[in-house]
């Protein structure tokens, strides 16, 4: 499908109408938070620096303008939907930035950022379609009761691995660059090679990418801001519901594999969904040259980073740059799986 | 280059999330024929359940020992930390 000229324009919109009002309503955000007192330490530095916190309701409006635009210009209920499940994610993060909730809660309550995308399949009936397409082998058959399953089952998994990946200094927001970016090459794929797939799909992808992008200036090393639960479970369950409505599921949960084994390693070591700020041993910590190293306790999680660090001892900048090596070969593993898909 | 192990073990998992993914809609879900009785439908359900669980305790068994390979490879050639 290609967009005529207005359609290129609003495409264009989408992604600048975010990506402006999270760069230039940013530093306003951090000067509140740094007012009113709303900042928390950035361990991983020697000493301590005050960070503002949570900068994930500035990136929620970023998302939600976004996404209304898409909406109005294209009339379609996905970004509707998208919203509808980020807003639910978004207000469970800001309850936890807020009082805290427990390690099992969180997952629990984000079941319920399914429902908007699933109720608004009712309504809308080609909103996502209950099957997968796999490289070179096509579609599988209709299986709507266990597709709408792993619906219910993604949101959770895939904005807690978001959270997870949330540590360090530009770790989520260039994590999210990186895979969002890969989400809108599999879309697009999508997109040209069946002619009836909506633009308004392409379009919904746009205003993550741009809010990533937005956050990334702030968020890189050394952090100025810090999103917070409220801002990495949101981009995490946007991620679920732009995989699901651009009928890339396959190609979306490849580039979050680093996430995936992240998640996996800390529930494994962690032995179930314990809050981070309750676990009794931290998996890394922070040498007095200032750089990490990895834990030696027994107890300690084995979470993606310490297993990075066990290569030898690295400064938080270029930890994360590992971190975003793995991101981007797991990316490029995705953007394969997508031209094995959509390109014959 | 110090990723190497860690791009093999992201590698492994894609492979096995893709193999196992095309496993379960292709082979697990079709599986059997239409039950006629009561008996049939709930052994062929069992079934179905228990390979799902199979498929999920493969990528975690494959998983877990690249892991234990890799921490263990990796201990024995650590450089001890200036704080511990």
């Amino acid at each position: 499908m290609q967009p005529d000229l207005a359609e290129a324009g609003l495409i264009l919109l989408s992604f600048i109408i975010p990506l402006l009002l999270v760069i230039l309503a940013m530093p306003r955000s951090i000067r509140y938070l740094t007012r009113s007192g709303r900042v928390v330490d950035d361990v991983h530095k020697q000493p301590p620096t005050k960070v503002p916190f949570p900068v994930g309701p500035l990136l929620f409006l970023g998302a939600l303008a976004g996404e209304i635009f898409v909406y109005i210009a294209f009339g379609s209920l996905v970004p509707l939907a998208v919203i509808g499940g980020a807003a639910i994610a978004f207000a469970i993060g800001l309850a936890d930035d807020l009082f805290v909730l427990g390690g099992k809660t969180k997952p629990l309550l984000l079941l319920f950022a399914a429902v908007p995308l699933v109720v608004s399949g009712v309504f809308q009936k080609n909103l996502y379609e209950s099957n997968l397409t796999f490289p070179l082998l096509g579609h599988i058959g209709e299986h709507f009761t266990i597709y709408i399953l792993l619906v219910l089952v993604a949101f959770p998994v895939v904005a807690n691995a978001f959270n997870m990946m949330d540590s360090f200094n530009g770790q989520i927001s260039g994590f999210t660059l990186l895979t969002s970016l890969a989400l809108l090459f599999g879309v697009v794929l999508h997109a040209i090679a069946d002619s009836s797939f909506s633009l308004a799909r392409v379009a919904s992808v746009l205003p993550l990418v741009a809010i990533a992008a937005g956050f990334f200036v702030f968020n890189r090393y050394p952090s100025k801001a810090f999103d917070g639960d409220s801002g990495a479970l949101m981009l995490g369950a946007m991620f679920a519901s732009l995989a699901i409505t651009g009928g890339v599921e396959i190609a979306a949960m490849i580039a979050i594999v680093p996430a995936i084994l992240n998640s996996f390693y800390t529930l494994s070591s962690a032995r179930g969904f314990v809050e981070r700020r309750r676990m009794a041993a931290r998996p890394t910590h922070l040498g007095e040259d200032g750089k990490m190293y990895p834990s030696l306790e027994p107890s300690s999680p084995n979470t993606l980073i310490r297993l990075i660090l066990l290569s030898g001892p690295l400064d938080e900048r270029d930890l994360v740059k590992s971190i975003f090596i793995l991101t981007a070969v797991a990316c490029l593993l995705s953007g394969a799986i997508s031209v094995l898909t959509w390109v014959h | 280059m110090k990723l190497a192990s860690l791009i093999g073990i992201e590698a492994v998992a894609f492979l096995l999330i893709i193999g196992e993914t095309y496993l379960f809609f292709m082979a697990i879900i079709p599986l059997g024929p239409v039950p006629h009785s009561l008996a049939v439908y709930t052994a062929i359900t069992l079934l179905k359940v228990g390979l799902t669980f199979g498929l999920g305790i493969l990528w975690l068994a494959v998983m877990v020992s690249l892991t234990r390979l890799y921490v263990r490879s990796r201990l024995r050639t650590r450089t001890p930390t200036p704080s511990s």
